[in-house]
């Protein structure tokens, strides 16, 4: 098999599908959106005291920012369900982790 | 040609082969996987990160693990001032910024617009070098005040029970160096290793910009016929703002 086509004919493995602007409103929208929830994570870190409901809070606006860079910034709003699928699903071992762990680390203590 | 192809791309049937189920090309398609697995890399060092933390909470046995307010509390130029988290949100806002800066760029590049594209990567590799400058800083800092990859001094504080949010209404001032005794071993060491981590992304992360700004102001992008390339990059560069938003959360908030 040849993998370089001719010009003009249909190839499809270097086949690039058009890009499209979709402007630069949303993207200032993300930012300023980015912006607030630091500066809000910012004033709670001062204002509430140090609890469990805290970090939660911090850990909440860290996946809603996560939401907005992969989202806006990184496209994956306009990309097809299959790829957004094959990307974010695998994501949730990690919580599967992050459980798992810390739960065990809170045994740990008590281990030493 | 373009609408040619698109139009032989579209008659393809989606899972019979010979194109992309996934509507990306394939080295966006793979771009992406590898910031899946890249995912998981810095997932697993956070998850090592918050089990040492969870395990060392206090007992009589096992010493507290620091408030990060005590010990990051510098700015540069404001000598023996307690300003927690003031310059981590600062280097946190750079890299958001380069985060828009790019992404302006990548819709420049949507618009086959060079001058734009050159122009927005230009002030994104400023943002990047401005955040690695930052981090730099903040190691020296660290670093001088005795921090090592084997070693603790910072552990709970005297007055540190008297501490309400970051601010201090006690009688001792829980920054100060006399007020502390050893910690636990593994914080200064995982702080190196992820924000180390994290930092040489960043590095790699302006030498893929310099490199793609310099075919984009010579124009290899345009001879291309698209501007594909920048958006790649662009992912990684969101990847890193992405991964900095935890380790900002786990590090310095939590």
């Amino acid at each position: 098999m040849e993998f370089y086509t001719k010009p003009g004919e249909y190839d499809a493995i270097n086949y690039i599908p058009p890009a499209e602007s979709h402007g630069t409103k949303e993207l200032w929208r993300t930012f300023w959106i980015l912006l607030g929830i630091t500066v809000l994570d910012f004033i709670i870190y001062f204002v509430m005291p140090h609890t469990g409901f805290r970090n939660f809070i911090f850990i909440f606006f860290g996946i809603v920012k996560a939401y907005y860079i992969v989202g806006a910034f990184m496209h994956m709003k306009y990309e097809k369900i299959n790829l957004a699928l094959i990307i974010l699903v695998p994501t949730v071992f990690i919580i599967g982790l992050v459980m798992g762990l810390l739960y065990e680390g809170n045994a740990l203590t008590y281990a030493k | 040609m373009a609408n040619h192809q698109q139009a032989a791309f579209e008659q393809q049937p989606m899972w019979a082969g010979g194109r992309s189920p996934f509507n990306v090309s394939y080295g966006k398609l793979m771009m992406w996987l590898f910031l899946l697995s890249d995912a998981f890399t810095f997932s697993s060092l956070l998850v090592q990160y918050g089990a040492q933390r969870f395990s060392n909470v206090q007992t009589p046995i096992v010493t507290k693990w620091p408030d990060p307010a005590s010990i990051f509390n510098h700015f540069p130029f404001m000598h023996g001032l307690h300003l927690p988290l003031l310059f981590v949100s600062v280097m946190t806002f750079i890299l958001i910024m380069s985060s828009v800066t790019m992404v302006l760029a990548v819709e420049a590049g949507h618009r086959k617009s060079k001058k734009e594209v050159v122009r927005y990567m230009i002030y994104t590799i400023i943002g990047g070098a401005m955040f690695l400058g930052c981090q730099a800083w903040e190691w020296s800092v660290f670093i001088g005040e005795g921090a090592t990859l084997y070693g603790n001094q910072f552990g709970i504080t005297e007055a540190g029970h008297k501490v309400f949010g970051a601010l201090n209404f006690g009688d001792h001032f829980e920054w100060e160096p006399e007020y502390r005794t050893a910690g636990p071993v593994p914080f200064a060491a995982l702080f190196f290793i992820v924000t180390g981590f994290h930092g040489f992304h960043v590095f790699s992360g302006v030498i893929i910009n310099v490199a793609v700004t310099i075919m984009a102001a010579r124009g290899a992008f345009d001879r291309r016929g698209h501007y594909e390339m920048i958006e790649k990059a662009g992912l990684y560069w969101h990847f890193v703002d992405l991964v900095w938003v935890f380790v900002f959360t786990f590090f310095y908030l939590i």
